[in-house]
């Protein structure tokens, strides 16, 4: 049974274990709150706080999520204590001497967090803003200054926006908790980018995605369950079509939840694994559900809530739940909850998934067949302003107004506007990379363009405050260079071919992103529980040759193209 | 001469209550047939105009009825075929390409929620097999949509007909494949079941590919095939245990028209007597003639005379 109590202001969730005690500080603050300009701010800071603590004989590590970030230990009562009131102390007096040295172990360590293959789906349905910002590497890094840093801890890091977890028997003798007062910090609204649900994007090869938003309640968990359920059963088990194939539960927002499926295929297999999924999430809306799936989900489910109670390891969660203002529920109730669930529950909520479902297929899978609409890759506007027109395509213009920027070819242009910009990268030799609220980017290489340093010049003196992160320079080798005038051996390419060889591009620039992302996540996680880390190796895996794969297949496919 | 669909008493019934809106009329003649046979019956049908607003409603009293949505979906898939019209891609305007899409993307709606509510009726699946190849859907996809109409019915001729379709080249497949397939059909499927015609369409396939009836090595290609197209027919339409299920003409006249171009006219003259006055469009259709009753007349007419010793 979790016991509350309140401690220096903290409240305090005790929850009996057996084994080492362990215990978590969890603030109320995550990737979705930093603006992406100051992505990675969070992370830094939890770095900075750990560094004075030094070495320990005992497990300590922190992490930062997308809604919450802690300091854990498992450890003696009286470890545990001195940890904590270490943390409390180090969050008021940050080792600002070590800032550039943290900024560049985070670079080497690096970037992205959430799923690897699954990092481009927030961005996707969020944009550039709150729950999409994860999607992204830690672009502000540079930025951040000390200042920022004693802003962020004093508004985010207070005794009133953290709770207190421990796994063990009783609250540490002496154990002091000394933070500021401050205030709870809600959970950011999640922004949303698509027009139409359900929409689909074209993401990692070798695997199919798919999630959706639903509402936080037990029947949405069985829901994800008996998807798992379902896919495994009708993609491996029956269609040998996927190796990995399964559905997982996560809450975010404050009444919300979100239910990401995830099934694996070879390049050969992969609409049939799109088709199969599409029959499993129909299946399930329609609500053709067997009572006995239905309670042996109901089942484990139970079992793994009774279990994780057993080991103490359920009462991170409450926690989360308690900074969210939700009451703390004892693992009986939510049982019971979860044995409450009917069919005609599961039917309701896997029509809304259906509803707002976001669907990440490989390249060359054409979802619409299938009622998926295709999410925005470009804008609908564009800027009203000076056009630049490239040096190597007179129809290519980059268009400079006071609004934003925009880089147009013909019909089809990516727009951002100062007043919906996350961020502006800025390298010293002019080259720039504006990203918009939505998630679109436009690249600005003054290489390319008639008068393009007039054009950077100009765009500059209107970034809006707060959005530029100045980026260390570029090797001569990286600067784009204009074409030279050599006649052309070949035609020049038709608008299609333009097309693909820009989305190709930009297919590249991500996947080289996100390859980033993924190795950073190795180096980060092999201080891990054990079980989480073969999960995720094989994860990894998978994805890292997917990436190289990807790579490949669009060197291939420019070849053909140029 | 009596054309197929016409050519079956239960589609004479069927078509009536169609017409009067009769679904327990409708439902009373399908749940007769075999699953082949409903499914070729529903597959009729469907070309009957006007359909959607009747079947919607049906489905929206009823939703769990597999067979008006087979048929729903069968028909707005015709309509979409009939507005893309069969020529050449290239002769089809991109409006036309456009309107076909949508109205196979509503099929494929009604379909994929039949699929889910009655993964066990082979008619969804034999539909589904048909907007898959309107829709672009790769031949993964369509192997997995084969795959569960073989586990509902392991035997569905109209289904494995699309199935060899989208098996040629001029689809996603080759010539290996789409014989390996009909021929492998056929053995599994038990002596008299009409999959031997499998083995005679391929072969119709590879012969219209070839150049068809003004080529000469389009009916060398057939000539060549003799031997198996014997021993197709032995299995399915000249075995005893064949039946004359909804379908079986199509069946027989694909026998027809492989000996009667292949010069073996005493085996065409076979078939033409087991026809009867019964005979299918297909695959006379593929033919150089506006009219696919004159060219069924003429090799009626040249396999007889070929019989009885007569002059050309």
């Amino acid at each position: 049974m979790i016991t509350q109590s309140e401690l220096d202001g903290v409240p305090v969730l005790l929850s009996p274990a057996p084994g080492l005690m362990r215990a978590g500080l969890v603030f109320r603050v995550g990737f979705a709150d930093e603006p992406l300009a100051r992505h990675g701010i969070t992370h830094l800071l939890e770095h900075l706080a750990l560094y004075p603590l030094g070495l320990s004989d005992h497990h300590v590590n922190g992490t930062t999520g997308v809604e919450h970030t802690s300091f854990h230990m498992q450890g003696p009562p009286d470890d545990v204590a001195r940890f904590l009131a270490g943390v409390c102390a180090s969050l008021q007096d940050l080792p600002m001497h070590r800032l550039d040295v943290e900024k560049e172990l985070l670079r080497t360590e690096a970037n992205g967090r959430g799923d690897g293959a699954l990092d481009a789906m927030p961005l996707w349905r969020h944009g550039a803003r709150d729950y999409g910002v994860s999607s992204y590497p830690e672009f502000g890094l540079p930025a951040i200054t000390a200042d920022e840093l004693r802003a962020w801890a004093a508004r985010y890091f207070t005794r009133d926006n953290a709770v207190l977890w421990i796994a063990g028997d009783r609250v540490p003798a002496g154990l002091r908790l000394p933070l500021p007062a401050g205030r709870r910090e809600p959970l950011p609204t999640p922004s949303n980018t698509l027009p139409v649900t359900p929409a689909f994007f074209r993401g990692a090869p070798g695997v199919v995605a798919w999630n959706a938003t639903v509402p936080r309640n037990p029947a949405s968990q069985v829901f994800s369950d008996l998807l798992e359920r379902e896919m495994f059963r009708a993609l491996r088990q029956e269609a040998g079509l996927s190796y990995t194939a399964g559905s997982s539960y996560r809450e975010f927002g404050a009444d919300t939840a979100m239910v990401v499926a995830v099934a694996d295929a070879l390049p050969e297999k992969q609409e049939a694994v799109f088709g199969g999924l599409v029959d499993v999430l129909t299946t399930l809306q329609v609500g053709r559900i067997d009572q006995a799936d239905l309670a042996i989900v109901v089942r484990q489910r139970g079992e793994t809530l009774w279990n994780a109670d057993q080991q103490g390891t359920r009462v991170a969660g409450e926690a989360a739940a308690l900074l969210a203002g939700r009451r703390v529920r004892q693992v009986e109730d939510e049982i019971a909850e979860i044995m409450a669930v009917t069919v005609g529950d599961v039917t309701a909520v896997a029509g809304k998934a259906q509803d707002s479902g976001l669907l990440m297929t490989p390249r060359g899978v054409d979802a619409r067949w299938a009622g998926f609409q295709p999410a925005p890759d470009r804008s609908e506007k564009m800027i009203l302003g000076t056009a630049h027109a490239a040096h190597s395509d007179p129809d290519v213009h980059l268009i400079t107004g006071e609004d934003g920027v925009t880089l147009a070819d013909g019909d089809d242009h990516q727009t951002v506007r100062f007043d919906a910009c996350s961020i502006v990268q800025a390298w010293p030799d002019g080259g720039r990379l504006f990203v918009g609220h939505d998630g679109i980017m436009v690249r600005v290489e003054p290489t390319l363009f008639r008068d393009g340093h007039d054009a950077v010049a100009f765009l500059d003196a209107r970034i809006p405050p707060g959005l530029r992160v100045d980026q260390p320079a570029r090797r001569p080798d990286q600067i784009p260079a204009p074409q030279s005038g050599r006649p052309r051996p070949e035609p020049p390419p038709t608008r299609a071919e333009k097309r693909e060889a820009r989305r190709i591009r930009a297919g590249y620039v991500l996947a080289v992103i996100f390859g980033l992302g993924i190795v950073s996540r190795i180096l980060r996680f092999t201080g891990n529980r054990y079980g989480e880390d073969v999960q995720f190796a094989v994860l990894i895996v998978l994805l890292v040759g997917g990436v190289v794969i990807a790579g490949s297949l669009i060197r291939a496919r420019r070849r053909r193209v140029a | 001469m009596l054309l197929e669909p016409a050519a079956y008493p239960e589609f004479g019934v069927l078509d009536a209550a169609v017409a009067r809106r009769d679904w327990a009329g409708c439902r009373a003649a399908l749940d007769a047939a075999s699953p082949s046979g409903r499914t070729v019956l529903l597959q009729a049908a469907a070309e009957s105009p006007d359909l959607e607003e009747w079947l919607r409603r049906l489905l929206q009293a009823d939703p769990w009825d597999s067979t008006a949505a087979a048929l729903l979906g069968m028909h707005l898939t015709k309509v979409g075929w009939r507005i893309r019209s069969s020529a050449t891609a290239e002769h089809v305007s991109a409006d036309q390409f456009r309107q076909f899409r949508e109205w196979l993307r509503r099929a494929e709606a009604v379909l994929i929620d039949a699929a889910a509510r009655a993964p066990h009726d082979p008619a969804v699946w034999a539909a589904r097999l048909t907007t898959a190849r309107g829709l672009q859907v790769d031949l993964a996809e369509i192997r997995r949509r084969h795959d569960r109409m073989v586990a509902a019915d392991p035997h569905h001729l109209p289904g494995q007909r699309q199935y060899l379709q989208s098996l040629c080249p001029k689809w996603y497949g080759s010539w290996p494949q789409a014989h390996a397939f009909a021929h492998e059909a056929m053995t599994a499927a038990p002596p008299g079941a009409p999959q031997g015609s499998l083995v005679a369409e391929a072969h119709i396939e590879q012969w219209l590919d070839l150049g068809g009836e003004y080529k000469r090595a389009a009916t060398a290609h057939l000539v060549g095939a003799r031997d198996s197209l014997h021993d197709a027919a032995n299995r399915s339409i000249w075995h005893p245990a064949f039946r004359r299920d909804p379908g079986w003409v199509s069946a027989a006249s694909a026998f027809a028209m492989v000996f009667a171009q292949a010069g073996d006219q005493q085996s065409a003259a076979r078939v033409f007597a087991m026809l009867g006055p019964l005979a299918s469009r297909w695959p006379w259709s593929y033919y150089d003639e506006h009219d696919e009753l004159v060219v069924i007349r003429r090799y009626r007419r040249r396999s007889a005379s070929a019989l009885t010793g007569g002059g050309r």
